[in-house]
């Protein structure tokens, strides 16, 4: 649809007066089909890792969560605490989130002119991932619903969550929002995006009047997937509140085990595990054939990956329970794990996909027409190795904070027992990861 | 003027108040010299492309010969000649898009018809053996049924940069664009690329024949797509950004030349159906 020949786009004005039906989100290009060299290569490393640091990691535990770290300046923690610096990060992203409505009310329905759809699915959804990383949980921060929370009159008391609530309505919003991106019919239309738009503020206005801001930390899915990414982030808080700059283990080792922390990590590894199923030409071939329609069969299949990462996950926390009675919640105690995962594989997927259709979608809001996305970076040797990379990396660094817990958790006779099933377990997402770079 | 006036100083001094006079002028006459000559020999005293007559020195030497169409080949020395390569593509259309690689050359359109400056001018296209016409950058087409294209690199004043008493140029042979090839391609400076491979793809209703799958393709292959779908639609090709109109029950073909790495897919747009993938490594 981009740029066609203006020969062709004569003819195609002349006799075909139909707007161009967009069945597909943002991105022309997909990434290549990994070489089997550097999957065999991966997957090696992965279990040598394992193995290795199985038998030669420490044995008493290490991290020490949000008490661990080194205060940044107090010039910095002033700069970052400042009303100022607040209130303009707030107008910052109410500004932005004002700009994307407009581009989707007024602007053309088309992904190739309109820079709205790039800004919801590539500079918010993907560009989290590093601003998150870098700077920590910044969309508390920018978050527009928050600002046009505190701006609406408070109508009475809020009346406090539920504790076993926890994080599940950000994993419910998270499982909604991969459905528009990955099996909804149009998920670039405006249409679309817009009505997404229009029931996420709906009901996270309606939820926060009733329990308060504190219901954006629980329930808005990006703040709550920009907190988790935030967790592996050099910089955080301690437990006094003040600004550190600390190994991201600790950081990690510091995940609050909220109820629905499981299924928030489970919709992110499924979610991203079936957008590598959506390339493969049979799963296409399934979706067109199929009687139930595509969007429907899409919609299965988000939820069967969702499912499947969800019950291997299930079958290994009833393993530690088995060897472990005394362990009251198994599920959670090793959650904080595979985040270093999820983050491997969001890095894998979606790298490309932001180094051209960001800075495409920056161009075309700054009112370039027909932007050109700038060509890849990477060579296709070196865009596998940062694939395989990042799957390996985040294997590792979730290996190393689940030995850590194993150690904490167990009696040290057992620690190295205790954490098999978890061992188990990554082996088998990380083989299944790159399985899908490679299909 | 620096050349007419730095004679000067072999002329003998003159005497008295006059001498010192003409000494302080001398030696102002020398800054002046001496800070023009920093600019590189000075051989005219024209701005470029303003001279009278063809200039000579760094410019090269005329020579007698002549190129076919009558103009004087140039002569300059073969370490800082410019040089030209021509590389020939198939157009999806029909014909040839050509690519000069020029180098130590700039096209100067804006001065052309002005005096020879090294490195500078325009080429000139010969298909066949006949003139075809000027260029004033790297890209041009020729039209099907050419055999050969030669592309000659002028000096602005006409006359053609030559070395070693031969034009700088460069030939290609020009194979016929499609996979039925009567003649042999002759020797040629640059290999003309494959004819590419064909992909056949029909769509009846909802369902594409072959199922999708990925067609394993090496990067500057070309592929040609030729579906044929049950209803009017539009073929389009990821990535690439083609597309062609599918007018209904008609073989349709779409010849791509693959300078991209990456997977791309190949789709129609009205019934949102994909065809298949291009993997091109």
């Amino acid at each position: 649809m981009r740029a066609p020949t203006p020969l062709a786009a004569g003819v195609e004005a002349a006799d075909d007066a139909v707007p161009p039906l967009l069945a597909h989100g943002v991105g022309a290009t997909h990434d290549l089909p990994l070489p089997p060299f550097y999957a065999y290569a991966g997957a090696f490393a992965a279990l040598f890792v394992s193995f290795l640091g199985l038998a030669l990691l420490w044995s008493s535990s290490r991290f020490r969560g949000d008490r661990a770290g080194r205060p940044l300046p107090a010039t910095v923690q002033r700069l970052a605490d400042a009303r100022t610096t607040r209130t303009a990060l707030r107008l910052l992203g109410l500004a932005a989130a004002l700009t994307v409505v407009l581009h989707l009310l007024l602007g053309p329905d088309d992904p190739e002119r309109n820079p709205a759809p790039g800004a919801v699915h590539v500079l918010l959804w993907v560009g989290l991932v590093p601003a998150s990383l870098l700077l920590g949980p910044v969309w508390r921060l920018l978050n527009p619903l928050r600002t046009l929370h505190a701006l609406l009159p408070a109508a009475r008391a809020p009346r406090p969550l539920p504790a076993g609530v926890g994080i599940r309505p950000a994993a419910a919003g998270l499982l909604l929002y991969a459905w528009l991106e990955l099996a909804a019919p149009d998920p670039a239309s405006t249409a679309a995006l817009l009505s997404f738009l229009a029931a996420h503020t709906a009901v996270h206005l309606l939820g926060a009047a009733r329990h308060g801001p504190a219901w954006f930390a629980h329930a808005d899915p990006f703040e709550v997937y920009s907190s988790l990414l935030a967790r592996l982030s050099p910089v955080g808080r301690g437990a006094d509140g003040r600004l550190v700059l600390r190994s991201p283990f600790h950081g990690l080792d510091s995940t609050p085990q909220t109820p629905g922390l499981v299924a928030t990590l489970c919709v992110l590894l499924g979610s991203t595990a079936y957008d590598g199923v959506s390339d493969n030409p049979r799963w296409i071939t399934t979706l067109q054939t199929s009687p139930l329609g595509p969007a429907p069969t899409a919609t299965l299949g988000l939820l069967a990956a969702v499912a499947l990462v969800a019950s291997l996950y299930g079958l290994c926390a009833g393993a530690l329970r088995l060897m472990d009675r005394e362990l009251t919640h198994p599920l959670t105690s090793f959650a904080h794990s595979l985040l270093p995962i999820a983050l491997g594989y969001l890095t894998a997927h979606y790298f490309t996909l932001f180094v051209t259709e960001g800075p495409r979608t920056v161009m075309m809001a700054l009112g370039t027409d027909n932007a050109p996305a700038p060509a890849p970076p990477l060579a296709p040797g070196g865009l596998a190795t940062l694939q395989i990379g990042a799957v390996v990396t985040g294997h590792v660094l979730g290996v190393v904070a689940a030995h850590d817990r194993s150690v904490r958790l167990f009696p040290p006779e057992r620690a190295v027992a205790g954490q098999l099933p978890l061992f188990a377990l990554m082996v088998a997402y990380t083989l299944g990861g790159i399985g899908l770079l490679v299909a | 003027m620096s050349a007419r006036v730095s004679a000067r100083p072999t002329a003998p001094p003159a005497r008295g108040t006059a001498g010192r006079r003409s000494g302080v002028l001398l030696g102002a006459v020398l800054a002046v010299t001496l800070a023009a000559g920093c600019g590189g020999r000075a051989t005219t005293h024209h701005k470029p492309g303003t001279g009278h007559q063809v200039a000579t020195g760094g410019n090269g030497t005329v020579l007698p010969a002549t190129d076919e169409a009558g103009h004087r080949l140039r002569e300059v020395e073969a370490p800082g000649a410019p040089a030209v390569r021509v590389e020939a593509r198939p157009d999806s259309e029909g014909g040839w898009n050509i690519h000069l690689t020029v180098e130590r050359f700039r096209f100067t359109p804006e001065s052309v018809g002005g005096a020879a400056i090294p490195g500078r001018g325009y080429a000139r296209v010969v298909t066949d053996g006949k003139e075809a016409t000027r260029l004033y950058g790297p890209w041009h087409h020729v039209p099907p049924g050419v055999r050969t294209v030669t592309v000659r690199l002028h000096a602005d004043d006409h006359t053609v940069w030559a070395v070693a008493g031969r034009p700088v140029e460069a030939t290609t042979a020009l194979g016929p664009p499609g996979p039925p090839s009567p003649t042999a391609p002759s020797a040629t400076s640059t290999p003309v690329p494959a004819p590419g491979r064909t992909v056949e793809i029909t769509v009846n209703g909802d369902s594409v024949q072959p199922p999708p799958s990925r067609v394993e393709v090496r990067k500057g292959e070309r592929v040609t797509l030729r579906v044929t779908s049950d209803r009017p639609d539009t073929l389009h090709v990821h990535g690439y950004d083609r597309e062609v109109a599918l007018p209904a029950d008609r073989p349709v073909s779409l010849t791509l030349t693959a300078d991209r790495t990456g997977l791309f897919e190949v789709e129609t747009h009205e019934s949102g159906l994909v065809l298949t993938q291009l993997v091109v490594r």
